[in-house]
């Protein structure tokens, strides 16, 4: 049988040469004394995410597409998290990057949304979002790839269930708000019958998922105002 | 210190210079603080490149001005012009390039030169390469020079933050500093039209068959 010297002789050696490495002037402070150059005061930190209950968070890393390259780049390593807003009952995809705690990405999961396979990969996913990490509203194509091929479809699930929860909630929105809206466009349409009416209401009818082509004829639009 | 043509800001920024041999990964590690991405095309810089970087602190907002200046000699440009007034530094080196190191000298000589006690990390960069040539017990020059020296690899992002964070509790005496998360702050509604979904669905579509570029890569943390 196998003693045990000998199995310990069959671990990599990298492994050890590695780890010995790693520690190596970890955390040691080994620089000169200078003077500091300000004083900082403690703050209270806040992390935007205190009206937020986390209902999915995973370790992942995430890309963004580079259109002009027409190649996938990465955007950072950490913990992504859906946040549902404690009133509004509005989530929203938020990830930081692990170390700096920056942020990756950031922004709400709409109806419209879709979340897709990558192709070729099982571990990832993609989407389109209209994402505000910079804190200025940028269109991207998001990435995202996980650790297991369970927690990609966990992510996948937990969006797509999003997206349609908050198709109902905004159905349920446009019920009231559909009326005043309608009548508001028929009554301009009746004065100028310009174009930007029109694709206001296309946009509108599309929210609500009705069957129409995405140009709907100015009779439909009438009608439900007539009715109301 | 930012440049003329940058915008100041009102919460407390440091000049950072950046210096070592060339295509030792200094643009490329400023170019992972900046936006996430791993740059592998070498493109050497051409005198510097002078880039923002924010971090949020438990004492609040800071920003590194980074003079990300060019390692290669013929592209020096003003050289040593550029570390007027630089209140810290990085010297970095390739640990699989043993001549990267043997230069370090030389630039930490010219370095203090012009800027006289700043606090200044030596980082020791691609530690994710198998095939070192420079081990981690051969790197004593920090310690004769006082410096701290930290490995870091720019590509798994292994001790990535050490050095911002060494450097801002130095200039900050503050050695409890640390980074925090910085602020979420709310999305504002977006409204996209159909004729903008159908766009962005086909642009997916296309993106979707595109492989990731460290695909082979499962480790990450």
């Amino acid at each position: 049988m196998a003693d045990p010297q000998a199995m310990a002789s069959t671990e990599p050696e990298h492994q050890h040469r590695e780890e010995e490495e790693a520690q190596a002037g970890e955390d040691e402070d080994t620089g000169a004394q200078v003077a500091p150059i300000v004083k900082l005061e403690e703050v209270a930190v806040t992390t935007g995410e205190e009206d937020e209950d986390a209902i999915l968070d995973l370790k992942a890393k995430l890309y963004r597409f580079d259109k002009d390259g027409s190649q996938w780049k990465e955007r950072g390593a950490g913990t992504v998290k859906l946040l549902k807003h404690k009133e509004t009952g509005k989530v929203r995809l938020v990830m930081r990057q692990s170390k700096t705690l920056k942020i990756c990405a950031n922004h709400l999961v709409f109806p419209t949304m879709t979340v897709q396979e990558h192709s070729g990969n099982d571990k990832s996913c993609v989407w389109h979002a209209t994402d505000f990490a910079d804190g200025e509203l940028k269109d991207e194509l998001f990435c995202i790839r996980f650790g297991s091929v369970e927690n990609c479809k966990t992510f996948m699930e937990k969006f797509q269930e999003v997206a349609e929860s908050q198709k109902k909630k905004e159905e349920n929105k446009d019920a009231s708000a559909a009326a005043g809206l309608l009548e508001k466009l028929s009554v301009e349409e009746k004065k100028t019958g310009d174009k930007a009416g029109e694709e206001v209401a296309a946009a509108s009818e599309g929210e609500k998922e009705t069957k129409s082509d995405g140009k709907p004829d100015a009779d439909k639009k009438t009608e439900p105002s007539s009715s109301a | 210190m930012a440049l003329p043509n940058q915008q100041t800001v009102d919460y407390p920024n440091f000049k950072l210079v950046i210096v070592g041999d060339g295509g030792t990964g200094k643009t490329t590690f400023v170019k992972r603080h900046l936006t996430g991405e791993f740059e592998k095309k070498y493109e050497p810089t051409i005198g510097v490149e002078v880039h923002p970087l924010d971090f949020f602190t438990n004492c609040g907002k800071i920003r590194f001005y980074c003079w990300d200046t060019a390692g290669q000699e013929k592209f020096g440009g003003l050289r040593d012009g550029y570390y007027i007034h630089g209140q810290c530094a990085i010297i970095m080196f390739d640990v699989t390039a043993r001549m990267t190191y043997k230069n370090v000298p030389t630039w930490h000589r010219d370095l203090c030169r012009v800027c006289e006690n700043i606090p200044i990390v030596l980082c020791g960069n691609k530690v994710d390469v198998k095939n070192r040539q420079v081990k981690a017990k051969q790197v004593t020059f920090h310690r004769k020079k006082n410096l701290q020296y930290y490995e870091i690899s720019a590509k798994s992002n292994y001790n990535f933050e050490k050095p911002f964070l060494y450097l801002a509790r130095k200039l900050a005496g503050d050695a409890n500093l640390h980074f925090v998360e910085s602020p979420a702050l709310a999305p504002p509604e977006v409204h996209l039209d159909l004729a903008a979904q159908q766009l962005h669905e086909a642009e997916l579509a296309q993106a979707a068959i595109q492989p990731l570029p460290d695909d082979d890569d499962d480790a990450f943390e």
